[in-house]
């Protein structure tokens, strides 16, 4: 098996954002191994089905230690076999049922939520090179800075109190929720300068690994400091989005749907035809896309490396005030939502690393695969496996296709 | 061998011109000098690898860099393009000193360049390689770009139209919507070619514009460059290992040997320069 992860990741060896992945994943099913040894007491008959679904996804690896032609044969045609049939026999088999209609729909608003996540990593990995897993962080700063400015909070109000005796925690008046938004929209911008300034300026032309691990160390001082600034409460986060359920589609349909996931599900459509057109047609798109690709060459042109990388890091930032603001009015503000960018993994190895379209066709693949396992297998098999559902069926992916669906085929020219 | 015709001992313009005189050379280059590189000395930690160069490039000549493996040519061509910076002397670019610049602002001044070892965006195809060339022409800011229509659309057609006339130029019309990554080698060179000049340098800098080709892509490449010196006026500096080829295209020739300036001078001069030769036929340095 090690011989074959590394085989793996020799393959992918182009695309760090994969082998870091693809380490990931390996350490998130020894997680999912150990939860099911956990939970062998209470339920061993669904955890060791659990642990067979782990250890039938492995075989492969065991098996074909070096990797096999018939693997690599097999693989692009069962890909779509199975995903165009287990689909077909499920839709089959419940024709006409409402309920799975909502779970369809439910699953497709959750991926939704996922490609915002995963549409933060894609912009800054398709321009600079850099999986930048600092996005979750970048997320749940924006939210803390977006409630802090609602709420009229003053920030670092513990490390005044400490220095200064200053007791206050807020200010008597609160900001607007449009005008929160676009100043916490230019605080974004503002610490996307300092990120260039202090941290990416030192490491032009270094190796991408490199900035990979310099945002690693972003996550931490990011999370140290937005905790600092604006506390480690849980906060509610309500910017006037609608919330309950929508009542026209439950009268029309019968099928319990969120608002707040329609809304969702409009933002990030809005958002993806914007950035996808601005990438795609424009000089600057054109300009991110050259220093993606070679940072020498592109400032031989005349580029400017600091200017592109700024506005980079400054549309990941909104992408990841749109994603807070989505995920914060769902769950609360918390630090727990900075996990959230962990989800965006799988998302994006199935969608490719590179793609902006990829990542929200993951995305719902993830999201409806999810659901629907959750519901029509998860009882069989002991539940929970919306934790663990996605990392698989990502792994799966890796194994046949590890430019994943949408992403640029690796060529080692040799 | 009385007196050897080199030109080294030139330091001033003046000078300059009164040994070609004397020499009875009249380069067809006569044009002003366009960069004056002063006393260059390149230090990486205890290694040397320029030690005070000085030469100048003119006006609409085709100045070739010469010399041996590790002479320090490329680390020439990195100065000038602002990749390095020297820790010792001047250039001079159209008549004023050139501060601390990074190597965006130089190529925004004019210079363009080629790499010995192609430097490509692997991933946009031929026609999207050349457009990044005129992103230093380009003006409309990012708003007109984010709405794209009116303005910024025109924009893109003046500018496309200018990148096909260097397709057709470079003869690659037949390449225009290929991913670079997937040409051969020799085309990849002429693509980067012509990214450099969709730029409309006024320098331009090849670095081994002719390494690894076959003879058939060499003409091609010899032809390209004589071409785009003829008919745009682009002063050209280039490096080449291909004696044979320098010798034929370059107005002067400027030979550099363990970072320092053996030679100097129009191509028949440095033929017949001792120190030239000695150093192409690898005579020991005491």
């Amino acid at each position: 098996m090690i011989a074959a992860l590394r085989r793996t990741i020799a393959d992918t060896l182009e695309h760090e954002g994969v082998t870091i992945g693809l380490a990931m994943l390996v350490a998130f099913l020894g997680y999912v191994a150990l939860e099911s040894l956990m939970l062998l007491g209470d339920d061993p008959q669904g955890a060791l089905i659990q642990l067979g679904v782990v250890a039938a996804i492995l075989l492969p690896l065991f098996v074909f230690p070096q990797g096999s032609p018939y693997i690599e044969r097999l693989g692009p045609r069962l890909v779509p076999i199975v995903l165009v049939l287990y689909p077909v026999l499920v839709f089959r088999a419940t024709w006409g049922d409402i309920f799975f209609y909502e779970v369809i729909i439910s699953g497709l608003l959750a991926g939704v939520m996922y490609s915002l996540v995963a549409l933060g990593f894609v912009l800054i990995f398709k321009s600079s090179g850099i999986f930048n897993f600092a996005q979750g962080i970048l997320a749940l700063f924006a939210a803390l800075t977006l409630v802090g400015f609602q709420t009229g909070q003053i920030p670092f109000a513990h490390v005044w109190s400490w220095l200064f005796g200053i007791e206050a925690q807020s200010f008597d008046f609160g900001i607007p929720t449009a005008l929160a938004l676009v100043l916490t929209l230019a605080a974004m911008v503002g610490l996307a300068w300092v990120i260039v300034r202090v941290v990416l300026r030192q490491l032009v032309n270094q190796d991408p690994i490199i900035l990979f691990m310099a945002t690693i160390g972003l996550a931490f001082v990011l999370e140290g400091v937005g905790e600092m600034m604006w506390g480690a409460n849980v906060k509610a986060l309500d910017i006037g989005l609608p919330t309950g359920p929508s009542d026209t589609i439950i009268d029309a349909t019968g099928m319990f749907v969120e608002k707040i996931e329609i809304a969702a599900a409009i933002v990030a459509i809005v958002l993806v035809v914007s950035l996808t057109l601005f990438s795609q047609y424009t000089k600057m798109g054109r300009a991110l896309r050259a220093v993606a690709d070679d940072h020498q060459a592109a400032l031989s042109v005349g580029i400017s490396l600091e200017t592109i990388w700024w506005i980079v890091w400054s549309v990941a930032g909104l992408v990841a005030l749109v994603a807070g603001v989505m995920w914060g009015a769902k769950l609360g503000v918390q630090f727990s939502l900075s996990l959230i960018a962990l989800k965006a993994l799988p998302v994006l190895m199935l969608g490719g690393f590179t793609s902006i379209p990829g990542a929200i066709v993951g995305g719902l693949i993830i999201g409806v695969g999810e659901k629907l396992f959750e519901v029509y297998v998860g009882p069989a098999i002991g539940g929970a496996t919306e934790n663990w559902f996605a990392y698989m069926l990502a792994l799966l992916f890796l194994l046949f296709r590890p430019q994943g669906l949408f992403g640029e085929k690796i060529i080692e020219r040799v | 061998m009385s007196h050897a015709p080199v030109a080294e001992a030139a330091t001033t313009d003046a000078d300059y011109a009164a040994q070609e005189e004397a020499h009875g050379i009249t380069p067809r280059a006569t044009g002003e000098v366009v960069m004056d590189i002063r006393n260059i000395t390149l230090r990486f930690g205890g290694v040397i690898a320029i030690r005070g160069i000085s030469f100048d490039i003119r006006e609409g000549e085709i100045r070739a860099i010469i010399g041996p493996n590790g002479a320090g040519k490329s680390s020439m061509l990195n100065v000038i393009n602002g990749f390095y910076h020297p820790q010792e002397g001047e250039i001079w670019f159209r008549g004023a000193k050139r501060g601390p610049m990074r190597p965006h602002q130089i190529a925004k001044q004019g210079i363009a360049r080629t790499f010995q070892n192609i430097a490509l965006f692997k991933g946009m195809t031929t026609l999207d390689n050349i457009m990044t060339g005129r992103l230093t022409k380009m003006h409309k800011n990012i708003l007109w770009q984010a709405l794209w229509k009116g303005p910024a659309e025109r924009e893109e057609g003046e500018h496309r139209e200018k990148v096909e006339r260097i397709i057709d130029f470079l003869e690659i019309q037949s390449i225009r919507k290929t991913p670079v990554g997937r040409l051969p080698y020799g085309l990849q060179k002429r693509v980067e070619l012509g990214r450099a000049l969709a730029a409309e340098p006024s320098l331009l800098l090849l670095d081994e514009p002719m390494a690894g080709m076959n003879v058939e892509e060499k003409e091609d490449m010899c032809r390209f460059i004589l071409d785009v010196n003829d008919e745009f006026g682009t002063t050209i500096a280039l490096i080449e290992h291909d004696m044979g080829v320098v010798m034929d295209i370059a107005d002067r020739v400027v030979v550099l040997d363990y970072g320092r300036k053996i030679g100097d001078g129009t191509p028949d001069e440095v033929r017949t320069n001792q120190a030239v030769i000695d150093a192409y036929l690898g005579v020991s340095h005491d």
